[in-house]
């Protein structure tokens, strides 16, 4: 009984409320993004992005400005240089991305050892602050949302047809280039808002681990967009409700929990495989 | 009218002239093979006349429009023309059901609901599955397919909505004999009962001579075209693969792309 009134004291907090809600929606969001981002190869780019974005958390600091409305100007243009890179050179992807995620990395670390006012913030920035969401930043990420759903909804013919050959999607009259570009940048806002919450480390595990359980399980693709926005979402929520209780630290607690998802839709994948071949025998 | 006019095409492909001043017509409900070794241009050709890649000089008309010059078409031709790649790489990455992938061969370009389209959409493409033997396979997934029932779920992608221009690029790769015929003849009667003109490259010469009514042998230029019994005589054959015609580095070609005589 202790256990229930200390559930319903914790729920009864608004910041508490707020963390619930962003982390609904900052779940839902990584995983039907994440469920295109993993097919395209695009995890790695996420990862770098967001240990990138420290630079622009940064450069925020030292300009004394709002870090939520440097970071997304900042996403933007880390998109479309990598992408300018990717296109330009011989280089392979993952290496691009390397060094362009461990430069910002350097001069990120270099600029905050100046700060000397917030040396104390460090590990919000790393491991991020779900339980201090604000209002504003709810709004924001409820109108992205919106904005993926509408965006996803309507291109999801192209988004498919690229995804899976890119001649065959333009002979039938897919602008691949421009999808492509579209999806990086709207992955690249998605994650530079979500940050704030997740922090810079952990930011990847939102888009890549929900759509990967979804993936293992879904036979449809409808299913599998779904699957992967709901047990990004529901995992988000049971994270944090297990960090109320705990006191232990949201966005860990939150990715424990997806990875505790993911074996679950693993083993309900063995287990229809191997059903599968007892029906075959 | 033709369905496709090609007028003076001319392509650079990484610096390389890939093809080089090139002019056909195909007329309605021809079958035409494109054949010439490996290294000849024939992909740059094909992605030059589905606006793939962009052309240095040259036009390419599609039942009387132009296309323009970064591949631009008027929708309602885009969606009256096909294209069939050699295979789909990824088939394995997507959790995507035969069904859902031909749903989204018979809605037109352009931005729109998934829903839209409706019991039409649907019956439209159970209508295509049973034309292409299709039907069993409508639940599986892309990544479950054979070589040969992927080809064929291609051709249901492609027979979802009336078209007018088949491109194929080597649709016989990666099949074994017993396959490759079904699939031949799957095409054979689909071209006449639909009404498409196609246009396929091509490796095996003998297939060419049985089903298809033109040649056009390409080697960066336009060799010979005309009927499969001239255009493949031996003479002709040993002017279009002579290895001193061959354009770019000599070990690039590998061993399938010289031609199957007998």
């Amino acid at each position: 009984m202790m256990e229930m009134s200390q559930f319903a004291t914790v729920i009864g907090q608004p910041f508490m409320q707020r963390a619930l809600i962003g982390g609904l929606l900052t779940g839902s969001l990584g995983g039907l993004l994440g469920s295109f981002a993993v097919l395209r190869q695009l995890s790695f780019f996420s990862d770098a992005l967001g240990h990138s974005a420290l630079l622009g958390i940064s450069l925020g600091i030292l300009l004394g400005l709002n870090p939520t409305l440097v970071l997304i100007p900042f996403a933007v243009l880390f998109a479309l240089l990598v992408n300018l890179l990717v296109q330009r050179s011989q280089l392979p992807t993952d290496a691009l991305l390397n060094i362009v995620y461990s430069t910002s990395l350097a001069f990120a670390v270099v600029a905050l050892s100046l700060v000397t006012t917030y040396k104390g913030g460090i590990q919000q920035l790393l491991f991020g602050d779900i339980l201090g969401i604000s209002w504003l930043d709810l709004a924001l990420i409820a109108v992205l949302l919106v904005a993926a759903v509408a965006y996803l909804l309507v291109s999801l013919r192209a988004q498919v047809l690229v995804t899976l050959h890119a001649d065959l999607a333009g002979a039938f009259g897919v602008g691949s280039q421009w999808h492509r570009i579209a999806f990086i940048l709207l992955l690249a806002v998605v994650v530079a808002v979500s940050i704030k919450a997740v922090g810079v480390l952990l930011i990847s595990a939102f888009v890549v681990i929900p759509a990967c359980a979804s993936r293992l399980v879904s036979r449809r693709f409808g299913t599998y967009l779904v699957l992967s926005s709901v047990i990004g979402g529901g995992c988000a929520v049971l994270g944090l409700l297990g960090s109320g209780l705990t006191n232990l630290p949201s966005g860990p607690c939150v990715v424990i929990v997806q990875f505790f998802g993911f074996l679950l839709a693993l083993g309900v994948s063995l287990w229809r495989r191997e059903r599968g071949r007892a029906v075959l025998a | 009218m033709a369905v496709l006019e090609v007028e003076g095409l001319r392509v650079v492909r990484d610096g390389v002239l890939a093809v080089d001043d090139v002019s056909f017509q195909l007329a309605a409900e021809s079958d035409t093979a494109l054949v010439g070794p490996n290294g000849a241009g024939k992909s740059s050709l094909v992605g030059a006349i589905l606006g793939l890649i962009p052309r240095q000089a040259g036009e390419v008309r599609i039942l009387g429009h132009r296309l323009g010059p970064a591949g631009q078409l008027p929708a309602q031709v885009r969606a009256q023309l096909a294209f069939l790649p050699q295979a789909l790489p990824l088939q394995g990455r997507l959790p995507l059901t035969v069904a859902e992938f031909v749903g989204f061969g018979w809605d037109p370009p352009g931005p729109r609901l998934p829903w839209s389209g409706g019991g039409a959409r649907r019956s439209a493409v159970r209508s295509a599955l049973a034309k292409t033997g299709c039907g069993p396979l409508a639940g599986r997934l892309l990544s479950e397919l054979s070589g040969g029932q992927l080809k064929r779920v291609l051709l249901a992608f492609c027979v979802v909505r009336p078209r007018r221009l088949l491109v194929l690029d080597e649709a016989q790769a990666g099949l074994d004999a017993p396959s490759t015929e079904q699939f031949h003849s799957l095409l054979f009667d689909l071209r006449r009962s639909e009404g498409w003109t196609v246009l396929q490259v091509s490796h095996d010469l003998d297939m060419v001579r049985r089903s298809c009514d033109q040649v056009l042998c390409l080697n960066r230029q336009l060799r010979c075209s005309g009927r499969p019994e001239l255009a493949l005589s031996r003479a002709q054959l040993e002017r279009l693969y002579d290895p001193a015609d061959v354009p770019g580095p000599p070990g690039r070609r590998a061993p399938q792309g010289s031609p199957r005589i007998r």
